[in-house]
């Protein structure tokens, strides 16, 4: 299961630099919710299963929304 | 700007990266929370895993851990998502009254009103209430396996929202008022603290479930132990359900709850 | 033992060509040439995998299974199984509705040979 661990951690690396580079809000904002799945897949495997639960209710259902629904009301270009 | 902020960020970094040297080894059996400090005693691992059934009767550690044994700590996480709600309210919320310029045909909340959205309303007709018992159950069910009260409140609040997205904001608002979700908000955090209360007026500590044996009426300390954490999770899921959906409904409307995404 | 083995084969069986699906999914969203036929593999390649895959989960469950009074659980795994397959099945197809429609009403061209062929413009005048 190590190896699975870290295939799970290197693309955790890559989906939050490329939320951080992406230029689209909306498409960074979809990333992070990939980022959130990863992260709950991998304390899924651990055996904290709690935490994974509150992660895939919160990181990848909720907060994706509210971060939708700021980029909607908002400019969707980033600057930076 | 740029730059600095990139300072500061690493400057953070390095220090967390310095902070985790001193963490124990991965899975070392010596450290405080496994092996205990010397000449204490059993470590408080040993203590929550060998006890918590016989103290609580609650078979999901994590539950008796999060509810009970450090009870405090989650009454004051519930308190800040409630201060996060109220934050959300305080800076986007708008109070004045808008014109109401959109006539009344666009806002017909029907599903038949709105031909486009046909399917959409009619699978999120089916699965809400499947989603709200299922909401239900992880708030009920939460000491005997994964859930409690913060994952059943988001999801709960998670199936009004959804009632926002696949109508308008005004049908989710019908079923949901801003009366009623500060209120609810409020309600969920009086409970929890409730619970701490009438321990101590029964004699105890706040927050000590053990002394609600006489009021909840349970045979036995753990009993009533199980049955306040079910009672503090419900507290927390009121609290939490509401202040997701308020978040929603301000950040999708910029603060008019009316006419959101 | 041979209805254990009988049972793993058919529930490899499922899996398997659930995950053929999975792929010509995958495939279909990189080698299609607009959005539509991109979201048209996505979603059908999807949903159907993801029933295959479920069920074949839910196949296997049985494979120790002897008598009901003993191996209750199972039947209880199988439940959520096929209510998780029952899920699947309404939400996904719904959402590459959504999904489908949200292009269409953000001007996302189709890809087709010649003004005419594009039968859905005749539906929606008002474009």
């Amino acid at each position: 299961m190590e190896h699975f661990n870290i295939v799970i951690l290197v693309l955790l690396v890559i989906t939050a630099l490329l939320a951080l580079r992406v230029k689209d809000l909306l498409s960074a904002s979809m990333i992070f919710g990939i980022y959130s799945f990863l992260i709950c897949l991998l304390w899924a495997e651990m055996g904290a299963v709690d935490v994974a639960f509150t992660e895939a209710a919160v990181g990848a259902g909720v907060s994706a929304v509210f971060l939708i629904a700021t980029v909607y009301n908002t400019k969707r270009r980033s600057s930076d | 700007m740029k730059w600095l902020a990139l300072l500061a960020v690493c400057a953070t970094g390095s220090l967390l990266i310095y902070g985790v040297s001193d963490f124990p080894d991965w899975g070392s059996a010596n450290s405080p929370a496994n092996g205990g400090v010397e000449g204490a005693g059993a470590s408080i691992s040993e203590v929550f895993i060998e006890e918590t059934e016989t103290l609580t009767k609650v078979p999901n550690i994590v539950t008796a851990v999060l509810a009970d044994y450090r009870g405090y700590d989650t009454m004051f996480e519930t308190v800040v998502i409630f201060a996060a709600g109220m934050a959300i309210f305080a800076i986007i919320r708008v109070m004045r009254d808008t014109e109401q310029t959109q006539d009344k045909t666009q806002l017909d909340s029907s599903v038949d009103g709105d031909h486009q959205r046909i399917i959409v309303g009619t699978t999120c007709r089916i699965l809400i209430p499947v989603i709200q018992l299922f909401a239900l159950y992880v708030v009920a069910h939460g000491h005997h396996s994964p859930g409690g009260g913060f994952q059943g409140g988001v999801i709960l609040g998670a199936s009004f929202i959804l009632i926002g997205l696949a109508g308008n904001l005004e049908t989710a608002m019908q079923r949901f008022s801003e009366k009623q979700f500060v209120s609810m908000a409020c309600i969920g955090i009086f409970i929890y603290a409730g619970f701490g209360l009438l321990g101590q007026f029964l004699g105890g500590d706040f927050l000590e479930y053990g002394v609600l044996q006489k009021v909840l009426l349970t045979d036995g300390e753990p009993m009533a132990r199980s049955h306040s954490m079910l009672g503090v999770e419900i507290g927390v899921a009121l609290t939490v359900t509401a202040i997701m959906f308020a978040i929603y409904a301000n950040l999708a409307s910029k603060g008019e709850l009316k006419n959101g995404l | 033992m041979i209805q254990e083995t009988i049972i793993t084969i058919i529930s490899a069986l499922f899996i398997l060509a659930g995950l053929i699906f999975f792929l010509g999914a995958a495939m279909g969203l990189l080698r299609f040439p607009d959005f539509y036929t991109r979201m048209h593999a996505a979603g059908k390649g999807d949903t159907l995998s993801s029933l295959l895959v479920v069920l074949g989960f839910a196949i296997y469950q049985l494979h120790d299974f002897t008598s009901i009074q003993s191996d209750w659980p199972v039947i209880l795994v199988i439940f959520k199984l096929l209510a998780i397959c029952t899920f699947i099945m309404i939400t996904s197809p719904t959402s590459t509705h959504a999904l489908m429609n949200a292009g269409w009403e953000d001007d996302i061209e189709p890809e087709v040979k010649g003004k005419e062929a594009n039968d859905l413009a005749k539906d929606f005048p008002e474009k």
